[in-house]
């Protein structure tokens, strides 16, 4: 097997580099265009994410593929930039390694947050686009299908992708979704427009969150934040009204001192009919004083409550690595097994019509010579003679089988070829 | 297949579920991506033997699926079990099952329990009258239980998220909004339900009297406890309609336990009295000709009400 992958990943390569790499749909559908003019007897897959950019050729002859150094000089001219600047960084695998590689980067074991959902998601666009590119062939088809498969093994298999290990995505995923059902009809109230807080309604807004208010001191920046995720804002002075009325409350301001006392919201609590609020305090100091907590029906996380799950999650994600790891080992050498059987099966087809045929002609020379033999007997002749050549296979097939379980056996290959006059 | 429904018994439905509820508590430490499969296919094969075997008793015995306690209580855990699937096959990540089974398992214990009680006393004209009251309990008494379990559930969720402890691994319950929604429901259609049911139930009392009220036995403790769950419902749904904080949070989930208490109370009461009635029933009961009476035939001592309610309908 033909099969390489040139490219670059978070691990090897600094940002700064993988971002001048990084490819757009639009320039990888150009690309691969480009790399199939270029090698038209290779097959290509370009995946490119923010954390990697990773080129996948399988060819049949090895000179039909372009080698690690045509790759780099691809990527210099494509981006316009010197090959110098980034020929260091780049990483290659060939065979068995880049299965095993992308293996393990289809079942987000290799990403920078282990466990992360979306590579898988990266991993499948990439290869529909090279698919409907024609850029794939029997080779890309096979891995790519057994990458996708890997990682859904992976997924069912172990619990590493369940776990969330970012605050705002514990926040919403193990939090506030074991609260509501649905965040459509909710009223979102963010105060202050802190990053952390940005990030909490992008992951809010994946639910389904519509209805957002942001208050902040500074309105043009509250305004700011409303505008980029749909929602509206409110006057600081609101911000009690506003209260009564949200269901999620996210806060990240700067203030040195709680903005909501229990004084403030035992007057706020008689008008909210105790309905559930899931307030997410994610400032130091904390905006909510914690005693609010222990009023009824209030969910208050401060970020210390978080963090704590994160990092039981990171825990559990670490726990499960071994087990997902090995799920890779063992489809990789199933994947190679697999392929390195099939690579026998035009020696084994030739071996068979080999003895077919001398088959063939001592059974009709028989049947020739005794014509008074019934069907009955006719049939009995034709089955052993059947068997006779199946036993008499057997012992090659199991030798070659067995030698295929860790890599093309050239040399049995070669012998059989020889020792049988099995021709093309 | 005559033969097959035949030679099901309680057994293979309750072993079934029983091997479907040890693989949900397995859950957390036997991760495979067949277990969910195993045991939700243990679960539809008890669904589909406990069919079987009703359909079975339905035939062969010639009468309705509620014409005894025991078949009672085996069609409240079959509506039961028949309701988890539907759920399970909206939500199935939820795990409702640990739940859900240990009920069904005790209201098929109680049904092993009554095979020996006699069948209802019901005549041709009181049939469909009987049918009704028999059916209303049921499903008012399945109400009761799902609201009991989701008021369960909820108890369990809110106090994880007060303590702020993330989801147990292989223990995925419901959100708070959906178990409040699950919650409010079983108390509209349980109180509903059993006021149906009673009122079924009085209507044939009367059509087995022939309109004759003074004849009805309204003193019944069965009657009397079953009136009482039926009052504390209607509180409870006046409480959760009208009261707008007892509509959020644990209010209503405690709303559901206590009904659910109301329930086994009313159970309790029907299962003690009845058979104390039951053993002074079994004394020979003197031969009434009703045809020189010219009236339909009328078991002694009939208590239609009260032995629907003693019977596990008696949720009422």
């Amino acid at each position: 097997m033909k099969l390489q992958m040139v490219g670059c990943g978070h691990h090897h390569a600094p940002v700064q580099v993988r971002e001048r790499l990084a490819f757009n749909p639009q320039q990888t559908e150009e690309a691969l265009k480009q790399l199939r003019g270029r090698f038209p007897g290779s097959e290509v897959v370009l995946l490119s994410t923010c954390n990697r950019v990773e080129l996948y050729t399988a060819s049949e002859e090895e000179h039909a593929r372009p080698s690690h150094h045509d790759v780099a000089e691809f990527l210099a001219e494509f981006h316009h930039l010197p090959v110098g600047d980034f020929f260091d960084d780049l990483l290659e695998r060939t065979g068995e390694d880049t299965v095993r590689h992308l293996f393990t980067v289809a079942a987000s074991l290799d990403s920078m947050v282990v466990g992360e959902p979306q590579i898988l998601s990266q991993v499948k666009q990439a290869y529909q686009l090279a698919s409907e590119l024609q850029s794939t062939g029997p080779l890309t088809h096979h891995v790519f299908q057994s990458a996708l498969k890997v990682a859904r093994r992976v997924a069912n298999e172990t619990s590493i992708n369940e776990r969330r290990v970012s605050i705002p995505s514990v926040a919403v995923a193990d939090f506030a979704r074991n609260i509501f059902d649905t965040f459509n009809d909710k009223r979102v109230l963010v105060i202050g427009a802190g990053e952390m807080g940005e990030e909490t309604i992008r992951y809010l807004r994946e639910e389904g969150a519509e209805d957002i208010v942001v208050l902040n001191r500074n309105p043009s920046r509250a305004m700011e934040l409303a505008e980029k995720f749909g929602g509206h804002t409110a006057p600081w002075s609101a911000l009690h009204d506003e209260l009564v009325a949200a269901d999620v409350v996210v806060s990240t301001t700067g203030a040195s001192e709680p903005i909501v006392r229990l004084d403030d919201f035992r007057k706020i609590a008689p008008r909210r009919f105790q309905r559930p609020l899931f307030i997410l305090d994610l400032a130091i100091p904390r905006d909510f004083a914690p005693e609010i907590e222990n009023e009824l029906n209030v969910y208050l996380y401060s970020i210390d409550d978080l963090q704590e799950t994160c990092r039981l999650n990171q825990n559990q994600r670490d726990r499960e690595l071994p087990a997902a790891i090995s799920i890779v080992e063992e489809e990789t050498e199933r994947f190679m097994a697999n392929w390195w059987h099939r690579s026998t099966g035009p020696i084994i087809e030739r071996l068979k019509q080999g003895w077919e045929r001398p088959k063939e002609d001592e059974l009709r020379r028989l049947l020739n010579k005794l014509p008074e033999l019934d069907e009955r007997s006719q049939n009995e002749i034709r089955i052993s003679f059947d068997r006779l050549v199946n036993k008499l296979l057997h012992p090659p097939m199991t030798s070659l089988r067995d030698e295929a379980k860790h890599g093309t056996p050239h040399g049995l290959l070669e012998a059989l070829t020889r020792l049988f006059h099995l021709k093309e | 297949m005559g033969g097959i429904t035949e030679r099901i018994e309680i057994f293979c439905f309750a072993a079934s579920y029983t091997v479907a509820l040890l693989l949900a508590i397995a859950a957390p430490w036997l991760r495979s991506r067949y277990r969910a499969t195993v045991e939700q296919g243990f679960v539809i094969a008890g669904l589909v033997a406990h069919t079987l075997y009703l359909v079975s008793r339905t035939a062969h015995g010639g009468t309705t699926p509620l014409s005894s306690s025991f078949d009672w209580y085996l069609v409240a855990a079959w509506v039961l079990v028949a309701f988890y699937l539907y759920i399970k096959w909206q939500h199935p990540r939820f795990s409702l099952d640990v739940f859900v089974l240990p009920v069904v398992l005790v209201l098929i214990a109680v049904a092993t329990f009554l095979t020996d009680r006699e069948p209802f006393p019901v005549d041709r004209a009181s049939l469909w009258w009987g049918v009704f009251h028999g059916a209303f309990l049921l499903a008012g008494t399945v109400a009761v239980l799902v609201g009991f379990l989701s008021g369960i559930m909820y108890l369990i969720q809110s106090n994880r998220m007060k303590h702020k402890r993330p989801p147990t691994q292989g223990l995925q319950l419901p959100s708070l909004e959906w178990l409040q929604r699950i919650n409010t429901r079983a108390i509209i259609l349980s109180m509903l339900m059993l006021a149906l049911g009673l009122l079924s139930g009085s209507v044939l009392n009367l059509v087995n009297h022939g309109g004759d009220t003074t004849t009805v036995p309204w003193s019944d403790p069965v009657i009397w406890s079953s009136a009482i769950t039926l009052v504390w419902l209607s509180v409870a749904f006046g409480f959760a309609t009208f009261y707008k904080p007892a509509r959020q949070g644990r209010k209503v989930a405690y709303l559901t336990l206590t009904s659910c208490a109301f329930l086994v109370f009313s159970l309790g009461v029907g299962l003690f009295f009845t058979e104390h009635r039951g053993s002074s029933n079994n004394k020979p009961a003197p031969e009434v000709d009703s045809q020189q009476q010219g009236q339909a035939p009328v078991a002694p001592e009939e208590t239609y009400i009260a032995d629907r309610f003693a019977s596990g309908g008696g949720s009422a």
